[in-house]
């Protein structure tokens, strides 16, 4: 009977409980959570942003887009340790970081995706989980045998520890609690939608990668070089998805499972923006983000749905707004070919 | 390279053997087929005996992720949706199993003994099989990556629940000592008629065999029923499949419901044969993942190709232990063995396009001249092949031959 009986007992508690005040009482909490979760949202959206540039001109569901990110910001921590961090150095590195990952998904791209371009869709899968631990297994033999970093430095624009209040002398309502490096995150992210937005609508680059994305054929006919725009659209990918990672390092300390408690919201996050639809990568991840943060702290209804359910019910959440939207809030509907 | 030990010897006997049987012109046309599945049990049935306790085990655990293997390529290979989650299923199969078996009675309010297994294994496929047809339905909605990445969310999330609720599953240490099967008497005196001991390790190998065998039976019986041409139908053009009369979305459920049942069968088994215990992190997001890697590895829309998945499941691992400690050392195989592991499943699927399973099926289909036309052909086409390659490699060299 003790099943049951736990069950029951479970039923008749108090219909709500939240661990947290609730945000009419205390709006400060709230709103800083709310900035963190954009924060964390924007670091989801930026990994996912990688993965829908790649979907999107290769229809490949990239599995390693963490893991590569994840490579790349370990590079990133060696580079720290030979030339120290301060200043220019920390924006030196930070350059050659987005050159080395630009490389490595080019070179991905011409020597394994290319060779499964043809061959049955899901095989392009088992090629990018290949990637996935292969890059996981070199991060590991190369760094994680001995001691891991502790942390990883912040940029020079805004501190790790202190809240941006520092900078205004002004909480209001409590947006300004956040760390600096935080907003940081925040300002990095937009900057890196206009200048893709800047890419793709302004330049011919853009276009030819647009055009490429959409019809390759066609864009073949007009004398497009189809297949270095799929490999700089493998560049681009990994070199978001590079930012992602050194700008997540700073707050979830680099380790090996780093990446993975990013990649899998980024995922998500890909799929309810829609997987061909970059600025729906950022709003999936801003919301992604946001419900997660709000739902660590506050818990919505009765007992059985408490904090230790908060990552089924985000998963519920994405998983009811895919029935509504089956290919995402911006993602175009897949026309059916009679 | 590699040091064959006698383990693989065997394995490669068997399939030596029942290769020749299948294809050399020894017996009559009708009699191969079934010859060779002969010589191949045969085979297995003997491997127990002669390879030790370990490997038997590893071979026990192999013959129960054959049968999610055959149940996701029902779902994936032959009706086209696809599933990272489900080792979900895998999960819930297991859990039932464990729940209607437990010692300590956590369901003691259905009646008040413990089920027999044999009853436990099929009802832990029921159970997964309801889930199945839960999550069927909302997935006919979702299509391609959507459902891949939504089913991954499945197997994620089942966890956390199972944690949460954990009146009847134990909590974070799940259920320990789940009783195992014991040795049935009658095969015991059989044992002892040939003259030798079942050890329980024997018993829990021919058990999962035994499962293995009937489920793989049954997939062959289903795919070549009306539901399995309903599923390829479907998978291949689901408008077409709706403008002949056939409820596409009732054979995409049953899809579902049917691979979820094997699933659910296959973690009882699993459980009753070879981890005896369950609990939340038993089947995690990387074994889930895994078992479609397997199948696509194998060959999808094909049951052989689901019997290797689950073999390479159990095995890739080890041998690529083995490979890297091989080349790179003691120390550093250990560390690097997942890179082999990766580089391995990367080559097998740009050479073997449709998996071993499809490999297979072609050299089988090769006949004398063919080879010979390609050994004469081999020189010029190599270096054809290599010019490709160097094209390709080189950066921004001109394009090739893409549409």
């Amino acid at each position: 009977m003790e099943g049951l009986g736990q069950v029951s007992a479970t039923l008749s508690l108090p219909a709500t409980f939240l661990a947290a005040a609730p945000p009419w009482q205390d709006p400060e909490l709230f709103f800083s959570l709310l900035m963190a979760g954009l924060a964390t949202g924007s670091i989801y959206g930026l990994v996912a942003l990688g993965i829908v540039l790649i979907y999107r001109s290769t229809d490949v569901l990239n599995f390693a887009q963490g893991e590569m990110a994840l490579f790349v910001t370990f590079v990133g921590w060696s580079l720290v340790l030979a030339l120290g961090a301060g200043g220019a150095n920390y924006w030196l590195i930070f350059f050659i970081l987005l050159v080395l990952a630009g490389a490595m998904g080019a070179f991905v791209e011409r020597t394994v995706i290319r060779p499964v371009e043809k061959a049955p869709v899901l095989n392009a899968v088992i090629v990018t989980l290949g990637l996935f631990v292969i890059f996981r297994g070199l991060t590991a033999f190369i760094w994680a045998q001995g001691e891991l970093p502790k942390g990883f430095p912040a940029t020079p624009l805004g501190s790790h520890l202190e809240p941006v209040s520092a900078w205004f002398n002004h909480d209001l309502w409590g947006f300004a609690r956040i760390t600096q490096h935080q907003f940081v995150v925040i300002v990095i992210t937009a900057a890196v939608m206009v200048a893709l937005y800047l890419l793709f609508s302004h330049t011919k680059l853009g276009l030819a990668m647009r055009a490429t994305a959409q019809n390759p054929l066609a864009s073949r006919l007009m004398g497009i070089n189809v297949g270095r725009m799929l490999m700089l659209g493998w560049a681009l990918a990994t070199m978001v998805g590079a930012v992602g990672g050194i700008l997540v390092a700073p707050i979830l300390s680099l380790d090996l499972v780093t990446m993975l408690r990013v990649i899998l919201f980024a995922f998500a996050a890909a799929v309810l923006g829609g997987l061909d639809s970059p600025p729906g990568a950022i709003v999936g991840g801003v919301i992604i983000g946001v419900v997660q943060n709000l739902a660590s702290t506050y818990s919505f209804g009765p007992v059985f749905f408490g904090p230790e359910l908060s990552l089924p019910f985000a998963l519920l959440v994405l998983g009811l707004m895919l029935l509504i939207r089956p290919t995402g809030i911006f993602g175009r509907r897949a026309v059916r070919r009679v | 390279m590699l040091g064959i030990d006698w383990f693989w010897t065997v394995i490669l006997m068997a399939v030596a053997a029942s290769g020749a049987v299948r294809y050399l012109p020894i017996l009559p046309e009708r009699w191969r087929v079934p010859a060779s599945v002969a010589v191949m049990l045969a085979f297995i049935c003997w491997m127990p005996f002669t390879i030790g306790t370990f490997d038997t085990s590893l071979l026990t655990k192999a013959a129960a992720w054959t049968i999610v293997a055959i149940g996701l390529n029902i779902l994936t290979g032959y009706n086209g949706q696809i599933s990272l989650g489900h080792g979900a299923f895998v999960l819930i199969g297991a859990y039932t199993a464990a729940i209607l078996t437990d010692s300590k009675e956590h369901l003691s309010f259905i009646d008040q003994a413990a089920w027999p297994f044999w009853a436990a294994t099929i009802m832990g496929g029921l159970v997964a099989a309801a889930a199945g047809l839960a999550v069927g339905i909302p997935a006919l909605r979702l299509s391609g990556p959507y459902l891949a990445v939504a089913t991954l969310g499945l197997v994620l999330a089942l966890p956390s629940v199972l944690t949460k609720y954990d009146g009847f599953t134990g909590g974070r240490l799940g259920i320990r000592r789940v009783p195992k099967p014991p040795v049935p008497g009658f095969l015991e005196d059989w044992a002892q008629a040939f003259g030798g001991d079942l050890s329980r390790d024997q018993w829990f190998f021919f058990l999962a065999l035994f499962a293995a065998v009937a489920m793989t039976a049954l997939a062959f019986y289903i795919v070549r029923s009306r539901w399995g041409r309903a599923f390829v139908a479907v998978r291949d053009s689901e408008v077409a499949a709706a403008a002949v009369g056939m409820n596409v979305a009732r054979t995409k459920v049953t899809a579902f419901t049917i691979s979820a049942f094997y699933a659910g069968i296959a973690g009882a088994i699993f459980l009753f044969t070879f981890q005896g215990s369950i609990s939340p992190e038993t089947i995690g997001i990387i074994l889930s993942i895994t078992f479609f890697t397997a199948i696509v590895i194998g060959g999808l829309g094909s049951i052989m190709g689901a019997i290797i998945g689950g073999f390479v499941v159990v095995f890739l691992p080890d041998l690529a232990t083995d490979a890297a400690t091989s080349i790179f050392g003691e120390q550093q195989g250990k560390q690097l063995w997942p890179t082999v592991y990766g580089i391995v499943l990367i080559g097998v699927i740009i050479l073997m396009p449709h998996g071993v399973a499809g490999f297979l099926h072609r050299l089988a289909r090769l006949r004398p001249a063919q080879v010979a036309d390609a050994a004469r052909g081999l020189p010029a086409a190599l270096r054809s092949r290599l010019g490709q390659t160097l094209e390709r490699l080189s950066w921004g060299g001109k394009d090739t031959g893409r549409p």
